[in-house]
């Protein structure tokens, strides 16, 4: 049941791709309500708001989590970096190109998530087993079930680990 | 015909928005002043609404709009569904919609009414259901469309008499989610008397006429949009969303935002029609088949919704899949308390493959053949069943008929058969035993028939502007699928440009014309058919134009890579644009509708899959460690994205197979696993390898050859997986999924557990 007392507020700065954004937040609210609803940054899905789909999957200092699972408190002042950060002027990051190059997706809705688990795994492990890519993804799922295909999309760059971004 | 489009793998349309969060959904979109609904549901599974005190509610400061039963419109969405009801048929039924400045606020607003209910009994079993005395969910009872289908080619009865050897099965497939993604979301915004209204839609078209009726309103005032959709397979919509949230924004006189929750999409989204299917096949000794019969109960839970399609499509397999004289279907539809089912991907098709096909397996082990064997012998060949027409002539061959006499435009069934089995190595040894001795292997297969292709009548326009761009105009939604795609490479292959060359515009009812629902994997045929005459008419257009530029007759021109060029004398060319720029109008234009399939042949797709599992006998555990996936869908027009299709159809049955069920609780009604982890579907650690066959074969009638393909790969998993479970532990299972509970206690007893839970015999 929802409560029914006074709505606590902070002010916090939150930084999102590379920027430093000063918000007021309600202390209830999640990553994920804050990126999609107060910055209008879409590209982190809600499949689920429970933990259990990976479609709101962002990177938190370089490591995939699901943004539905934090309060926006506990980010406050880390470096969070959405799929809308992922490429620059219009040059895609080359996890979103070699989905783009093998179909690693079908409604889209699953994507940015697997994009970004999939970039967090490669900045750990340049070059890992379809078993690593595998257990690096479970935590996403896909109900198109382009599984075969974000595999491929990901088996490719281990073939070539991707540089390090500078 | 040799192409140059059609058969190359062009980037999926969309996907590069898709990959950089641009790609809008729904629930992503907003407007100025836009406020957020939330939806009241039914904690009862069957109850009468006496009254609703909403008072401290809508005082509450942030409250702006509120719809209830007693306020709607009396419009209908569907025969059985009002807008709201006073009747509330299923835990998770809609009671009333509130809309607020936030998504707090409303969700405390609904925690503010009080609604008095009446409770009345209830029944969750489509069986009881039909019984005389129980409770009438619908006023005309619980026998949902008034009549059971009954359908018979033949004579079954005197085909069983005849048969040296008759083999009886039955089989239980549980409800389950599609559990789209995306759960559905719509944004509704009012200027005076017109409606726009963005939605998660399979059919914007057929969305604005069921709003208008329900509404009240023209449809000439309502303007449905659909965004890009996160998941469709068939479930999106049926259900209420749209209605209420655009009467929480006509009331509000603001725009409204209404978002399901997971559970909602589980509980109140579509589900897959559980069913209970009894099968009789009539066999002789030599290996024949006398007579097919097959008796489905369907439960369609607390509304109708897609439900005699689903039926119809259950009983395809028994009608159609093996050559046999005398064949009967009957299926009945029931409503109970439970959610409600509609579409899911290949409808009723997995359910009767399950049942018939495992039935097969039985058949051939019955007569000692090789369940290969025997369906090479008894596949129904491409000259179709026996019998005589009886259809008028001049009129166009249901896809899915029942008569005989009839042959198929093409039936690659024998060669997805030959095919598939060579790439599996079927007859030859397993991939050997494992290590561990309580692991056992074991293979099967299955095949499949679909309608598909044909479906409702369609409708494209092509344009050529000025500047030689063409532009692809269909009404028709884009469910994730990949339509857009494989549309406009038909339309370049036509117009002899690049398919990047093309726009496509589509899923907008202001824009586009007239479309049916992106359903029963008919895009690509009824619509492809619509394009490619349009496409047809445009070139004859830009031919004629480029008559006076290029100084020879149109019928010595043709397009090829973007310019129009003399055949005998490539030289001799000029761009599209050139010849473009010459013209009077604005653009050119060519409109197609059409009624699409034959009036000489059935139009249908095959396939045959085969698959190896491991059961492990201490933990119940069936793993699948080989699939291929054979297919006759004609001619293939972008082969990357039609293996996407196939593999992630068979993943996405794997669910059905082995892991999903959506639970109702027996006392109370309520749904007990809406949510990812405890109705458990693929994940990316669960799929198998699988190679995927096309026989890539044209079809005379399909548009560039092509027909149904989406659903087709989902008919036969769940039966292909059951038989090779079979093969490795000698237990036939009649019931779905085969989680390790349902394994393990088969194994300890294997008369009992293997059946459905209302068969278990207590």
């Amino acid at each position: 049941m929802a409560s029914t007392g006074p709505i606590s507020e902070s002010e916090i700065d939150l930084v999102v791709n590379g920027r430093t954004c000063q918000l007021a937040v309600r202390h209830h609210w999640t990553l994920l309500d804050v990126l999609r609803e107060e910055l209008d940054l879409t590209g982190a899905k809600k499949g689920c708001d429970r933990g259990e789909c990976g479609a709101c999957t962002v990177l938190l200092d370089g490591a995939p989590v699901y943004s539905c699972q934090l309060l926006v408190m506990q980010v406050a002042g880390r470096q969070v970096r959405t799929i809308e950060g992922l490429s620059s002027n219009g040059v895609l990051d080359p996890v979103q190109q070699s989905f783009l190059d093998h179909d690693g997706g079908q409604c889209g809705y699953c994507t940015p998530g697997f994009v970004l688990a999939a970039k967090g795994l490669l900045e750990t492990n340049p070059n890992p087993t379809d078993d690593e890519i595998r257990r690096a993804l479970s935590g996403n799922l896909c109900r198109c079930n382009a599984y075969a295909r974000i595999i491929e999309s990901v088996r490719v760059l281990a073939l070539e680990p991707i540089q390090p971004e500078a | 015909m040799a192409m140059t489009t059609v058969g190359t793998s062009a980037v999926r349309r969309g996907l590069r928005e898709k990959l950089t969060g641009e790609a809008d959904y729904s629930a992503d979109l907003k407007l100025p002043g836009m406020l957020h609904g939330c939806i009241l549901r039914s904690p009862h599974p069957h109850a009468e609404i006496q009254s609703i005190d909403y008072s401290q509610a809508t005082a509450l400061p942030g409250v702006h709009a509120i719809v209830t039963p007693f306020d709607v419109p009396p419009g209908r969405l569907a025969p059985d569904m009002a807008v709201l009801d006073t009747r509330v048929r299923f835990v998770g039924d809609e009671v009333l919609a509130i809309a607020a400045d936030d998504p707090d606020v409303a969700r405390r607003a609904l925690d503010l009414v009080r609604v008095e209910y009446q409770p009345l009994p209830f029944v969750l079993d489509p069986e009881q259901a039909l019984k005389l005395g129980c409770v009438a969910i619908h006023p005309q009872g619980n026998l949902a469309n008034g009549q059971a289908l009954s359908l018979e080619r033949g004579d079954v009865e005197k085909g069983l008499a005849d048969a040296e050897l008759v083999i009886e099965g039955e089989s239980w497939i549980p409800t389950h989610s599609a559990a789209p993604l995306e759960p559905r979301a719509a944004l509704a915004a009012w200027e005076g008397d017109f409606l726009t209204i963005w939605k998660s839609s399979r059919g914007v078209h057929v969305d604005r006429s069921a709003l208008a009726a329900a509404l009240g309103v023209p449809e000439a005032n309502i303007r449905v949009v659909g965004p890009y959709l996160g998941g469709g397979f068939g479930n999106k919509d049926e259900s209420r969303l749209g209605a209420l949230t655009a009467l929480l924004a006509h009331r509000a006189k603001r725009p409204v935002r209404v978002e399901y929750s997971r559970e909602d999409e589980f509980v109140a989204g579509r589900v897959r029609h559980a069913a209970r299917i009894k099968t009789r096949v009539g066999l002789t000794r030599s290996g024949s088949i006398t007579a097919i019969d097959t008796a489905a109960v369907l439960d369609t839970g607390a509304y109708l919704a897609s439900g005699p399609g689903v039926a119809r499509r259950a009983g395809q397999g028994g009608l159609y899949l093996y050559e046999c004289a005398n064949v009967r279907y009957t299926a009945t539809l029931a409503y109970t308390n439970r959610p409600v089912a509609g579409s899911y991907r290949a409808l009723g098709a997995p359910q009767g493959h399950f049942a018939l096909e495992t039935l097969m397996d039985r058949a051939a082990e019955a007569l000692g053949m090789d369940p290969l064997e025997f369906r090479l012998k008894n596949r129904v060949k491409p000259e179709g069943q026996p019998g005589r027409r009886e259809s008028p002539a001049d009129q166009i061959i249901d896809s899915q008929p029942l008569e005989g006499g009839i042959p198929f435009s093409s039936n690659g069934l024998e060669e997805c058969l030959r095919r598939g089995s060579d790439a599996f190595g079927w007859g030859s040894p397993d991939s050997g035993p494992p290590p561990d001795p309580a692991k056992k292997r074991g293979r099967g297969m299955s095949m499949m028939i679909y309608r598909g292709g044909p479906g409702s009548d369609s409708s494209a326009e092509v344009r050529a502007d000025r500047s030689g761009r063409i532009t692809l105009i269909t009404g028709l939604m884009d469910v994730g699928e990949g339509a857009t795609t494989v549309l406009a490479q038909m339309a370049a292959e036509v117009l002899g440009v690049d398919c990047q060359d093309i726009d496509v515009v589509n899923g907008d009812t202001e824009t586009t014309p007239h479309a049916p629902i992106t359903a029963g994997s008919a895009a690509t045929f009824s619509t492809g058919t619509a394009v490619v005459q349009a496409a047809s008419d445009l070139r004859r257009q830009i031919l004629q134009l480029g008559v006076i530029g290029l100084e020879a007759p149109a019928e010595r021109l043709e397009i090829r890579e973007g310019f129009v060029s003399v055949k005998d004398d490539p030289s001799r060319r000029i761009s599209l644009a050139q010849v473009t720029r010459r013209m009077e109008p604005e653009y050119l234009s060519a409109k197609s509708t059409i009624t699409p399939g034959s009036v000489d042949y059935i139009v249908n797709s095959f396939g045959a899959h085969f698959v190896e599992v491991e059961v492990d006998t201490d933990t119940g555990r069936v793993r699948v460690v080989d699939y291929v996936a054979a297919h006759d869908s004609g001619r293939i027009i972008n082969p990357r994205a039609a293996l996407g299709q196939v593999e992630g159809g068979v993943f996405q049955m794997l669910g059905l197979a082995l892991t999903e069920e959506l639970v109702t609780d027996g006392p109370t009604g309520v749904t007990l696993n809406g949510s990812y982890l405890e109705h458990k579907s693929p994940t990316i650690q669960d799929v198998p390898e699988i190679r995927v066959i096309f026989t890539d074969v044209a079809d005379p009638i399909g548009p560039l050859g092509a027909k149904a393909l989406g659903e087709v790969p989902c008919a036969g998993v769940a039966a292909a997986i059951a038989n090779a479970v079979f093969d490795a532990v000698g237990i036939r299972f009649q019931a779905l999924p085969l989680t390790p509970d349902r394994v393990l206690a088969a194994l300890a007893s294997p008369t009992d557990a293997s059946r459905g839970p209302n068969a278990a015999g207590g």
